[in-house]
């Protein structure tokens, strides 16, 4: 086995774990809570930015760098996201619940435009450079770099993990999936079940801005084609093949789908011409489009399904809310 | 301000105005945003396109420009061929995909979900076959007749806007004064109560994809007339269409069209007075206070 | 048997209806009503009253067992398709389209019977109701509560139906107006259509109907001549069995 095959390999982890991330995120928003995020990208481009400004060095001509630390700019990045996820929720939740997704889907756009005409904040097309990376003194060393780089994200992603599983647990997690499953519940609890959906989406869209720092200092420069729609697509991808409101799914379809990805890109190159190349990617994602399509008309579950403990609780929830929520008579 | 902003908004405008009421109406009867929408646009675009290039093989002279405009006859019988095809491609979806879900009384969000897979099939196997090189309708090129008071517009331009104003009006007069224009106000207010009163509702349903897909069509043909076809056309003015059927109140075919109006006019205004790079904030910018302060839109009723 | 009687405007059989596949509200219901009468159906709350005129309506789905109109089996007939046979509704709630006129309303109904005789159709049923007569064109939506549910029978009387299903038309009104309501109703009922009435407002409605049925937990418990029933003592204890005490009457 050569030094190269594992660090690609780390590598090839390493991305597919940032995408881990936004699908934990996702899966908070949609999964939990039922909320349909349309502007993944977005958020993980605010992360991104928010994260970069704030530890590169100082630049001419481009706000800051302020040279931070990166856990810094991580945690900012991750604030930032969730505060614009905050404003988003807090304008369309209360109304249509498909609203939301418009408003996502707009906001998205915004920042991609943000991105590229702000140039003295974002710099411009170019993007920023010279993100700080992580274990930036093991560089010399491949095999040791990209090791040290996929324990940290290994790291970031099971902290995460556990932080998740814990809160969909917790009495609040409860609350959110009864809001989400059942009519009745969210109207008995009004004002709060608002309350309750606009935490869960915050918090989400900070988790997003989190893996959007993540992957910046990872990959070392960021440019704003690098959030394009098909980000968002290629998560809700992952997270419904996983199992959305299974937060192991989302791990697991997050690698899944990114190697899918990345073979089947490997195998595009290989096959097609050059030039019938971008053709034959619009295949790719002609496909993630059917299997979203597949999976809501045959297996809504995804492939993990929603977690049984977790479920099992809905069970006697939802049968006690029962005779009582049949409709007016 | 130069009065040309007026001109290029007013015709943009229309653009979306005519977008926007296929939104609006399939929005307000089939009860979810339906992100497939733009494809619609953009395969009826195509559609015409391909029609016409196989007319103008079979007789050049219908490739002959009328009169002063860009095209020849085989674009407007093309345009009605797309028009049936494209009203057909949504009833296929339909059949496949959302009557399924409608039948196990899906929420609306998993309804939303599924129009934004089907977009994503759509859109990506309308690349595949026609690539993301831009296509043309026409190369003629069109000299812009002066209007008076330094305004100028190509006489495919005021086409698209007479053509606009021409089918809010028809889809107007047929919700007010038909009944089938009736059946559709009513499932869209109840649909429970539309049934017992005698409506069915499933035909009704299936009269608005066919009339929302048409209206697509034709905006996407114009669309590609007046700027050029790409796969990512509809996709571009889904924002636009969507913050116009908001702005104008989901439901109201005026609504749409004075929203489309207003988007289009907003837009060329902010390219006159900021500069073009800013131009598709403009329909988020909208959106975000029509959402904010007025929810139901212009001339919308108020939603639960 | 020398003669066949005629059948029943009117029934169902072994009738079984809810919302959910395994969950009855309506459990077995056998039920007739004879051509011209005015019947009333009443009960505890929850005991399945609204289900069963529902599910004969069609929006709700029967499980098992036959809805009959005029000995014709409807119970797999879709509900748009009910009203074509002469089965009209009125549902209790949101019975009118708001955000279309009067004339609209009315129209809409009239959409289905054949275009000459709708114009027709439309003038008679407002020769029977002037109020609504004078104010075609305005929004149904701006009507009082009593006008509404006089414009909700009027729409469902366009097409001369056999049978008239009313779901509590008295729910939400003033006791003047439920009084001409139900005054209204006895007319229609006179001039030769059956009626099925659901009513919590027990006085009211047995000082119209021939007849009262009872339903308790999804099943008929009792029945007899509206006269006697008032009356009767086992109306109470039927409301009241079923109704833990301190549980107060309607909502």
């Amino acid at each position: 086995m050569s030094v190269e095959l594992i660090a690609y390999g780390c590598f090839f982890l390493t991305v597919a774990l940032t995408y881990a991330i936004m699908c934990l995120g996702l899966n908070l928003q949609w999964g939990q809570t039922g909320l349909f995020n349309v502007g993944i990208a977005g958020f993980v481009a605010i992360g991104a930015y928010v994260s970069a400004i704030l530890t590169t060095p100082d630049t001419a001509g481009r706000l800051g760098g302020f040279g931070l630390p990166m856990a810094v700019g991580w945690l900012g990045g991750a604030l930032a996201a969730a505060l614009v996820s905050y404003l988003v929720g807090r304008l369309t939740i209360r109304l249509r619940a498909d609203y939301l997704a418009i408003a996502t889907f707009g906001i998205a756009a915004a920042v991609q435009l943000c991105a590229l005409n702000l140039e003295p904040i974002t710099g411009g097309p170019f993007g920023i450079g010279f993100i700080p990376r992580p274990f930036a003194a093991q560089a010399g060393n491949p095999l040791l770099f990209s090791l040290f780089n996929l324990a940290l994200l290994i790291t970031v992603v099971l902290l995460l993990y556990f932080a998740l599983e814990r809160l969909v647990r917790s009495p609040w997690g409860r609350v959110l999936r009864a809001i989400r499953e059942d009519e009745t519940a969210a109207l008995a609890l009004g004002k709060s079940a608002t309350r309750f959906r606009l935490q869960a989406f915050a918090i989400g869209g900070g988790i997003m801005g989190l893996a959007g720092a993540a992957q910046a200092h990872f990959i070392g420069f960021i440019a704003p084609e690098n959030y394009l729609p098909m980000l968002t697509f290629q998560v809700w991808a992952m997270l419904i093949v996983g199992g959305s409101g299974n937060n192991r799914g989302a791990i697991l379809g997050a690698v899944l789908v990114w190697g899918i990805w990345a073979v089947s890109a490997a195998l595009i190159a290989a096959v097609f011409d050059p030039g019938q190349q971008a053709r034959a990617a619009s295949l790719q994602i002609a496909l993630i489009g059917v299997a979203i399509c597949a999976v809501l008309l045959l297996r809504p579950q995804g492939i993990l399904g929603e977690m049984r403990t977790v479920s099992r609780h809905l069970g006697t929830l939802a049968k006690r809310t029962q005779p009582a929520e049949k409709r007016p008579e | 301000m130069n009065p040309q902003v007026l001109v290029d908004g007013l015709i943009a405008g229309a653009m979306y105005g005519l977008g926007a009421i296929g939104v609006t109406l399939t929005y307000s009867i089939l009860r979810f945003a339906n992100f497939a929408h733009s494809e619609l646009l953009t395969f009826g675009a195509y559609a015409a396109l391909a029609l016409s290039s196989a007319l103008g093989v079979l007789s050049a002279g219908l490739l002959a420009p009328i009169g002063p405009f860009s095209f020849g006859w085989s674009l407007p019988l093309a345009a009605i061929a797309a028009m049936a095809l494209t009203g057909l491609l949504a009833l296929a979806v339909d059949a496949v995909l959302f009557g399924r879900l409608r039948v196990r009384r899906s929420s609306i969000i998993v309804m939303v979900m599924a129009s934004f897979g089907a977009a994503l099939t759509l859109r990506s196997l309308l690349e595949f076959v026609f690539t993301s090189k831009p296509a043309y309708f026409t190369r003629e090129l069109q000299i812009a007749l002066p209007l008076g008071g330094g305004m100028r517009a190509t006489p495919d331009q005021l086409l698209a806007l007479a053509v606009a104003v021409l089918l809010v009006v028809a889809v107007h007069l047929l919700l007010t004064r038909t009944a089938i224009g009736r059946s559709m106000r009513a499932v869209s207010e109840n649909q429970a109560l539309a049934g017992v009163v005698g409506v069915d509702v499933r035909k009704v349903i299936r009269v608005v994809w066919l009339l929302g897909a048409a209206l697509a069509c034709v905006a996407g043909i114009m669309a590609g007339l007046l700027v050029q076809l790409r796969p990512y056309m509809g996709f571009d003015l889904l924002l636009p269409l969507f913050a116009a059927a908001i702005l104008g109140g989901i439901g109201s075919v005026p609504g749409a069209m004075l929203a489309g109006l207003i988007v289009g006019l907003a837009e060329a205004g902010t390219v006159q007075l900021i500069g073009a790079e800013w131009r598709t904030a403009v329909a988020f910018v909208i959106l975000v206070l029509v959402l904010l302060l007025r929810p139901q839109g212009l001339l919308g009723r108020p939603q639960a | 048997m020398s003669t066949v009687a005629p059948p029943p405007a009117l029934a169902t059989q072994a009738l079984v209806a809810g919302y959910e596949r395994d969950l009855p509200i309506v459990r077995g219901v056998d039920f007739q009503v004879a051509a011209g009468e005015l019947v009333v159906i009443l009960g505890p709350n929850g005991a399945g009253k609204s289900t069963l005129v529902k599910a004969i309506a069609g929006l709700v789905p029967i499980h098992s067992g036959h809805a009959f109109l005029a000995g014709a089996d409807i119970t797999r007939s879709p509900v748009q398709e009910k009203v074509r046979h002469g089965l009209a509704f009125v549902p209790q709630t949101e019975n009118i389209f708001a955000t279309l006129s009067i004339q609209e309303n009315l129209q809409l109904a009239a959409d289905i019977l054949p275009r000459r005789v709708q114009a027709e159709r439309i003038a008679e049923v407002c020769d029977l109701f002037p109020d609504l007569a004078a104010r075609r064109s305005a929004r149904a939506g701006n009507l009082s509560g009593g006008q509404r549910q006089m414009l909700a029978v009027a729409r469902a009387l366009i097409v001369k139906p056999s049978v008239l299903i009313l779901d509590e038309p008295s729910a939400g009104l003033s006791p003047k107006i439920v009084g001409e309501v139900f005054a209204r109703l006895k007319d229609i009922n006179a001039a030769g259509i059956t009626i099925v009435l659901v009513e919590q407002n027990v006085k009211a409605a047995l000082a119209i109907a021939h007849r009262a049925v009872i339903l308790v937990e999804g099943e008929l418990r009792h029945e007899g001549p509206a006269a006697t029933l008032a009356e009767d003592p086992i109306v109470a204890q039927l409301y009241l069995g079923a109704a833990p005490a301190g549980q107060e009457e309607g909502r």
